[in-house]
């Protein structure tokens, strides 16, 4: 998850005791043993980094990239002399692979959740395609990262406040539900083939992640404070709200959604 | 070890190729046990083709890995309902094959004749040397260097120079034999390296010496750690490395921007 505020990047530093100031952000692989045997616990610890100070040196020229998650990292930064007159504009790649998923996300309507619709985010952001190369599980970079983006902004709906305030408490869950599911309407007619990309067993992981997040959010805004067996049963009985309210928008097929669709919701809740 | 000088090791290089060029395949197949095969395919796939790529292979004179990217991207392209990219991207697919040694180029133009991609347009052989390379700044997808980069005398200025010539967002992929450090295989490899390997090389290829060489600078490589290390100096991003075998190679890659 490119978003989130628990991201850690391991870091690499080079020998000490060289005149050259050099942090690098490396990550390692766990090792294989045979070809095609992939690890997939490397995935949840991939996205990760913690804040750091750089040093500074008196030959640098630039500062790292003003960060915009909540937690900055470091950057790689060369400070050797004859480096100065080459004033390099420096880019995390972390930003650019979310700039160019932000340029594909308009491409999916017509391609899909696919390797051509990235590629053609790619060539939109002008960065050359083999970046989508370094997305490990590409199509799900995606489609992960559309869920993130959802999910930052149905955060910040609900810091904003607006949302709650003109319905009445016991609304508040489908308000939100629906909020946050009319984000997905306009990729509606691809959005089968996220959820099967989300389905993948490689993918599972995740997103189930994900949802567990969006729905622990949509509980914490409403003003939860549940303990022990209840915690768990709020959420999952929510999980399975939200993804049947899914399912059923897909066969949805009236222009906007039906209001049938959200007092279905509703009286789901009521029965609550 | 033989001791082997900066200006000595090019020419000495130069020779080893020259005389392994028409066994060189063969040998490949002995020693990795067909393995290598493996290794290229992981490599392409992690590389993941697009068509109208622009892509170096260095030190790739007889044309393992173009051809399996070829084949990758002809491959794509026969599944008719992925070819969503209108535009005729694929006419301007370029796989580049850079080789300092001509015998290694010969050999490999030869294969790709039998493998049928003689008469395709989108592969080009260069003469050329990767400390210097003859190519503009941001004008390449990827560059991919396979079992070449232990054979340089200037490990640090391939690096540079494959990060000048790789546009914003090209990756840089690197096969190479690398460090084992599991305990008991470790011992394994190490006998097999010094005593089965010069054997085979003087059965096969008739020339000891060359393998000996090519054992003894497999030991002087730098670790994968040191060599993600170097990767990240010359500026690339995203550096890592994935150890196939226990280590006995490993494949780095690293992201330019």
């Amino acid at each position: 998850m490119y978003r989130t505020a628990t991201k850690r990047l391991l870091l690499l530093r080079a020998p000490s005791g060289s005149n050259i100031n050099i942090k690098t952000k490396a990550r390692l692989r766990f090792p294989f043993l045979l070809p095609h045997h992939q690890n997939i616990d490397n995935n949840t610890c991939r996205f990760s980094s913690t804040s750091e100070i750089p040093q500074s040196s008196p030959n640098q020229t630039f500062n790292p990239n003003p960060n915009q998650h909540s937690t900055s990292t470091s950057t790689a930064e060369e400070a050797r002399p004859q480096e100065t007159q080459r004033k390099r504009r420096y880019v995390e790649y972390e930003d650019e692979q979310a700039r160019v998923l932000q340029a594909s996300l308009p491409h999916v309507v017509r391609l899909g959740w696919t390797e051509a619709a990235m590629i053609a985010g790619a060539r939109a952001v002008g960065v050359s395609p083999s970046i989508i190369g370094s997305f490990p599980r590409k199509e799900a970079a995606l489609v992960e990262f559309f869920m993130d983006d959802c999910l930052q902004r149905l955060i910040d709906r609900i810091d904003s406040g607006e949302e709650l305030k003109s319905t009445i408490p016991s609304d508040h869950i489908s308000t939100l539900i629906r909020f946050r599911l009319e984000m997905q309407a306009p990729y509606i007619s691809k959005w089968p083939q996220a959820l099967s990309i989300q389905a993948q067993p490689l993918n599972v992981p995740t997103s189930f992640k994900q949802r567990a997040m969006l729905v622990d959010e949509i509980w914490h805004a409403v003003g939860d404070e549940a303990s022990d067996i209840d915690w768990y049963v709020k959420r999952t009985v929510l999980g399975g709200i939200y993804s049947t309210t899914e399912i059923y928008m897909l066969t949805d097929s009236s222009p906007g959604l039906s209001s049938l669709l959200w007092s279905s919701n509703l009286s789901l809740f009521l029965n609550k | 070890f033989k001791e082997v000088h900066e200006e000595e090791k090019s020419r000495l290089v130069g020779n080893v190729f020259s005389s392994v060029a028409s066994s060189y395949d063969l040998m490949n197949d002995i020693m990795s046990v067909g393995l290598h095969r493996l290794w290229k395919d992981r490599l392409v796939s992690k590389l993941n083709p697009f068509p109208g790529m622009k892509h170096l292979d260095v030190a790739g004179g007889t044309g393992d890995v173009a051809f399996r990217i070829l084949e990758t991207l002809n491959s794509v392209k026969r599944r008719a309902t992925q070819d969503v990219l209108e535009d005729n991207l694929h006419e301007k697919t370029q796989i580049i094959v850079c080789d300092i040694n001509p015998n290694m180029l010969n050999v490999g133009k030869k294969r790709a004749m039998e493998r049928g991609l003689g008469e395709d347009k989108s592969l080009i052989w260069v003469e050329g040397d990767a400390e210097a390379l003859k190519f503009e700044d941001n004008s390449l997808d990827g560059y991919t260097i396979v079992f070449g980069i232990r054979n340089v005398t200037h490990i640090e200025k391939v690096l540079a120079e494959a990060y000048r010539v790789l546009k914003q967002g090209g990756r840089f992929l690197c096969l190479e034999l690398s460090h084992v450090e599991v305990p008991v295989f470790k011992e394994l490899y190490d006998y097999y390296s010094f005593s089965v390997i010069p054997a085979v090389g003087e059965l096969v290829a008739g020339d000891r010496n060359s393998y000996q060489y090519l054992v003894e600078s497999i030991r002087c490589f730098p670790s994968q750690e040191t060599f993600a290390s170097m990767i990240a100096a010359a500026g690339f991003q995203k550096v890592e490395y994935e150890n196939l075998v226990g280590g006995v190679v490993a494949i780095h890659s690293g992201l330019k921007f």
